[in-house]
Formats: C-alpha cells, structure tokens, sequence
C-alpha cells in the first residue's frame, strides 16, 4: 500500500522535489562563493561569516516552501474528490494519513541529502580561515528537522476538510488583521508577540526557523 | 433472436425467453444437439438478471426442450416432430387469440379480418 | 446472512433542509436490488450512509452482517463501490490507478482486470484526468468488479452515458454476478435498465422508503382498469388510488393489489370491467410517487 500512495505522491511533487533538491545542493555552494581554496586571497573571517550568515537566510525558506508545497501536493488529489475515493478504501482513515505523511517525509529525505552532499562538498572546496569551522551536518539536520515540522504542520492543516482549512487560515489571518488594525489605531493591543514567544522560542516547534543558519561557524 | 424481449410487457421476462426459446426450437432454428449459450454469457448479452435465464432454461428443461448437461453446458433435445408441430400450432393460436382481440377493440369485424387474412396470405403466396 | 444491507431506523440529518426520519431497508443477499426515486430523494445519501462515509444520528447499519460504520474499514474491503462522480486522481494513468486499487484489495483478481481492460477497450496509458465520462465509468466499473466484491454498490453507474457503454458497463456487472453470491445495490434513474436486471425494487422519495418488493409484485401491484358504470363509492377489494373520467362511457382507475378473481367485484356492483391495463416499471413508478405525495403521513411518520 505504501509504495503506491508514494509513488502517487511523487506524481504530484516531483516538480517540487526535484527543485527542492537541486537547490538544497547548490544553496552551501553559492554561501562560500568567493572562498575557494584555488581562487587569490581567501577571505577574512568576518566577510566569510557575514557571507555564510545572509545566505543563510534561504535555508529555512527553502524548508517552509518545501513543507508547504509537498503537503498540499499530498492532499491536493483528496480535495478534489472531496475524500469520498480515500474513506471508501478498507482501511481506517488513521492508517490512510500515516501513508499520506509517510510518503512525504520519504520524498522530503531528498532535498536533506542534497544539502549535506552540498555542505561536505562546499566546505571541503572552501578556504576556511582558522578558528572557523564547518558544520555541514549540524545545519543538515537542523533543516531536515525544518522541513519535517513545516511538512506537519502544513499537513495537517490540509488533511482536514477544505472547511477547517479555511478556518485555520481564516483564525491566523483575523488575529494578524486585528493586530495591524489595533497598532494603526494606536490601540495598545498585543496579539501576536505572545503567540510568537510561544510557538517561536524554544520550545515551540517553529523555534527552529529562528537564528541564524550558520554553515561556516565559530 | 432476443431483439424483442421486451421489460414493459406485462409477461414475465422468463416467461417471454422461454417463450422464444421454445418457439425456436419447434420451428428448427434450434437444431437438436445445438448448444445454447450459457446462463452468465445469455444473461449478460441481454443485461437481464442471471436467474431470469436460469429459470427460462430449467422451465424448458422440464417440458422437455432442453436439457441442461453439468459442466457441459444446455443443450437442444430431440424434440419429436409431432410435440415441435403442437407448440407452433399453440403459438399460432396466441397470435390469433391476440389479433381477434386487437380486431375487435378497433372495431373490425370478423368477417372483414377473415377476408383481410385471405388476402394477405394470397398476396404472400404469388 | 440473508441481508447483505439491513437498514433499521435510520435517522440522518444534514443541515435544516434535508432530513432521512426513519430508515428500514433490506437488500436480500444475492439480490439485485434497484434503488429508485426522484433527485433529492436521498439515494446517494442512503448510499454514502451504507458505505460509512456519512454518520447517521440514530438506528442500525448493517453490511453484510457487520455494524456499519463502526467496522468499516474490514467491511470496504468486501464492498465495491461505483460512485455517482468519478474522483480518482487525475494525474495517474489507468494502469497506475489499478495498480493503486490493486494495492489495498486482498482479492483482487488480476487476470481479471487485465480481460475487463480490453473489453472496455481502455488504454492505460492515458491519465485519468483525461478520460472521457464513458471511460471514467467503465474504469470505475472495472475498479469495482476487479476487486472481487461479495457486495457492489453503485450509485447512478451510468448517469449521463452514452447507450453503448451503459450496455458494456451493464453486461460486465451482470456477468460477474451470474458466478454467483454476489449482491448488487443499484441506483439508477434509467428505470428500463433497471427493469431489465433486477430482481427487488425499492423506491425513495423525500427521504422515506416508499415501497420496498420483488420485482414481479411491484410491476405487477398497479394497474389501471378501464370501467363503465360503477357507482360513485365502491368498496373494493383492492385499493383504489384514483379514479378518472374517460369522456361519457367509461372511467379509468388506478388501483393497487389488483388479482384477476376480483373482476367479479364488478359484476357484484353492476360495473363493467372493460380492460385491465399493465404498467411498466416507469409508469408504475410514477403512479405510486404521485399517490405517496399526496397522502397524508402516517402518524409514526411525523416528529
């Protein structure tokens, strides 16, 4: 069952996937540019921290959109049957999402990989200053885990009906509006801040976004 | 053969199959020995229910016109010239019990439908 | 297991328009049913309640013998399902949506499926998404049958299809039905094709079961009898659901549980019974929505 739901899945994202991929490989590479160990005079470390830390910026965007685009690709086929073909199969609806998430998170192994053959690759070609270092694999597994927490969260946002989709997206964005509307009135109203601190500070789950993606390090 | 079996008709749908089937055999478009197509493939062609067939072939069967052979199949039996003689000579009879019928809620007599069928059948022979 | 549905007291709601009161349905197993009524009547409602996609309020689902829709991932597992909208995903082709299919039924029969691809004449190659409506629903009848199924639900199969490929869909369900045990449960609005095939009739209308018999006896229940000189209030025998004048002469009654002995009725008061006219499955069909509208509601009937 599993390997059919997957490749059904790929059939929806593979466009993503592959994009996904390719610019999780390239992303280290175009982060170091200029520091290559053939190129004349490698750079300061605080030119190449600076480098490394606004390139930075796209790893946990590249993780959103990816956990995006692959969640709504995995339900997109469901919505439009409005689930009636899924909930007529012999299996408990349960089991059914646990295949839709499994195939994602398998599809979703793609771009992680990518990345870390690109961070090796990068800083191995770099010309990392002394008292640098890499971390090719501690930023892997920080997007890998990036992109699994955007994956849930947007998954389960579109596993229910389109109706409580449009609910939760409906809640955020009345909070977001009643926020903006409260600071043009110079009402003293703060909405949002806590609901940051919560999901965005450690422990929340989107804590993980937040800082700075560092390839080239302390 | 079955292009006038007809689910409005207040006949049974066995009723008409068999009818038809028996017909065909005492007028010899059925040979003796001849298969007949099986219930699934009959019932299918003609998109009826599996035990309308089931019952038009068991009912002719037990008159005698078919036997049904385990494994093999329905087959025509040899049905004596005499009986295939009587049961075209009953259908003509239900045909004209029908047109006497029709004849007389239209209103034409007997005399004029006895003349029409003269007619009709000279006109056929020449 | 004599019933492969057995429906008791079925409440559903949805919304403030639309409401199934009190339910009682049996399809007798090996049956094939007919599920008849009007647009809005609730027949795909009853269907998808069957099917355990839709929760009923109050009374008892059973499908082929287990409770409904508690059990229903087992129970779908043995149910081949015909929808009224084709919803398969559309960016596979038709090899990969049965192989999809393939995946989750135990039973499925493979050679099968391979002999019902080209009786359809269905090119898997092609995405479903780019079907045509006659090949959606042969491939979701493909879908169905392949698996096997002891009971197979279809809910208008051939709704807007042209004739050739109602007859190859039909002649593939009734084939597979003559091996034998399986039980159909057919909705269709196409009232000849059912009259073809089925062996029960059952009718909806407004959310209530209106009759529910074999064939024979509902086409054969209602009649219309073409009588002269019968006075104006009767006691009859059979039921009589509406009288009409045919110019001077004669009257045309509408009547219900009609045998042939009862001709002497007529005689008893002094009436002539002319003709007895047979209806056909859609007119008798419309007779009786007419008659069970204009009725009053039973008192159980009404909350």
């Amino acid at each position: 069952m599993f390997r059919v739901v997957l490749y059904a899945q790929w059939k929806w994202s593979r466009l993503v996937v592959t994009l996904g991929t390719i610019a999780a490989f390239i992303l280290p590479a175009l982060s170091v540019q200029g520091a290559s160990r053939d190129v004349g005079s490698p750079l300061k470390a605080g030119e190449l921290l600076s480098l490394v830390q606004s390139w930075g910026v796209l790893y946990p965007v590249l993780a959103a959109a990816l956990g995006l685009l692959v969640a709504i690709a995995t339900w997109a086929p469901d919505h439009r049957g409005r689930h009636v073909h899924a909930l007529s199969l012999p299996l408990p609806r349960w089991r059914y999402v646990l295949l839709r998430f499994g195939a994602g998170v398998v599809l979703l192994a793609a771009p992680a990989v990518a990345l870390l053959a690109g961070a090796v690759l990068a800083t191995h070609l770099a010309a990392i200053p002394p008292g640098l270092e890499g971390y090719p694999v501690a930023l892997t597994i920080r997007f890998a885990l990036a992109v699994l927490v955007a994956y849930a969260v947007f998954f389960a946002i579109s596993a229910g009906t389109t109706r409580t989709a449009g609910a939760i997206l409906t809640v955020i964005g009345g909070l977001i509006l009643v926020q903006v509307l409260a600071s043009a009135a110079d009402v003293h109203l703060d909405l949002l801040t806590p609901v940051q601190s919560i999901l965005l500070n450690w422990p929340g789950p989107l804590a993980i976004f937040t800082g700075r993606w560092m390839l080239i390090d302390v | 053969m079955f292009d006038h079996i007809d689910p409005r008709s207040p006949t049974p749908l066995y009723a008409q199959l068999a009818s038809r089937l028996r017909l065909a055999v005492a007028a010899g478009e059925l040979r003796p020995g001849e298969a007949l197509p099986s219930v699934r493939r009959l019932a299918a062609q003609l998109r009826v229910n599996p035990a309308t067939v089931v019952q038009a072939y068991r009912d002719l069967e037990h008159e005698g016109f078919l036997e049904m052979r385990q494994g093999a199949g329905t087959f025509v039996r040899d049905v004596p010239t005499g009986r295939r003689t009587s049961e075209r000579i009953r259908q003509a009879t239900v045909l004209v019990r029908q047109l006497i019928a029709d004849a007389g809620r239209l209103g034409v007599s007997l005399d004029e439908l006895h003349s029409a069928i003269l007619e009709e059948m000279g006109a056929k022979a020449s | 297991m004599t019933h492969a549905i057995d429906i008791r007291g079925l409440h559903y709601r949805a919304g403030r328009s639309f409401e199934i009161p009190s339910l009682d349905l049996r399809v007798p197993t090996g049956a094939i049913y007919g599920f008849l009524g009007p647009n809005g009547s609730g027949k795909t409602t009853t269907i998808r309640l069957v099917l355990g996609l839709l929760r009923p309020r109050a009374g008892d689902i059973r499908v082929l013998d287990r409770p409904m829709p508690r059990q229903a991932a087992d129970v779908l597992a043995r149910v081949g399902y015909v929808p009224e909208q084709p919803h398969l995903d559309p960016t596979l082709t038709v090899r990969e949506a049965m192989r999809f299919q393939a995946a989750f039924y135990p039973t499925w029969d493979h050679a099968w499926a391979e002999e019902l691809l080209v009786a359809f004449e269905l090119d898997e190659r092609r995405l479903f998404g780019k079907l045509s409506k006659g090949q959606k629903g042969k491939l979701m009848m493909l879908l169905a049958l392949a698996q096997r199924p002891e009971l197979l639900v279809l809910d208008e199969p051939t709704d807007g299809l042209d004739p050739v490929v109602r007859r190859d869909m039909l002649a593939a369900l009734i084939d597979y039905v003559s091996e034998g045990g399986a039980t159909v449960f057919i909705s269709s609005h196409l009232v000849h094709e059912l009259e073809r095939m089925c062996d029960w009739i059952g009718v909806m209308d407004q959310g209530r079961l209106v009759t529910e018999l074999p064939m024979e006896r509902f086409k054969n229940g209602i009649k219309r009898l073409v009588v002269s000189g019968a006075p104006p209030a009767v006691a009859a025998p059979f039921s009589l659901l509406s009288r009409e004048r045919n110019g001077a002469a004669t009257e045309t009654w509408l009547v219900r549980g009609w045998e042939p002995e009862m001709h002497a009725f007529f005689d008893s008061v002094g009436a002539s019974l002319q003709r007895v006219i047979d209806l056909d499955l859609e007119d008798g069909f419309v007779e009786l929505l007419r008659t069970f509208r204009t009725l009053p509601p039973r008192p159980e009937e009404v909350r």
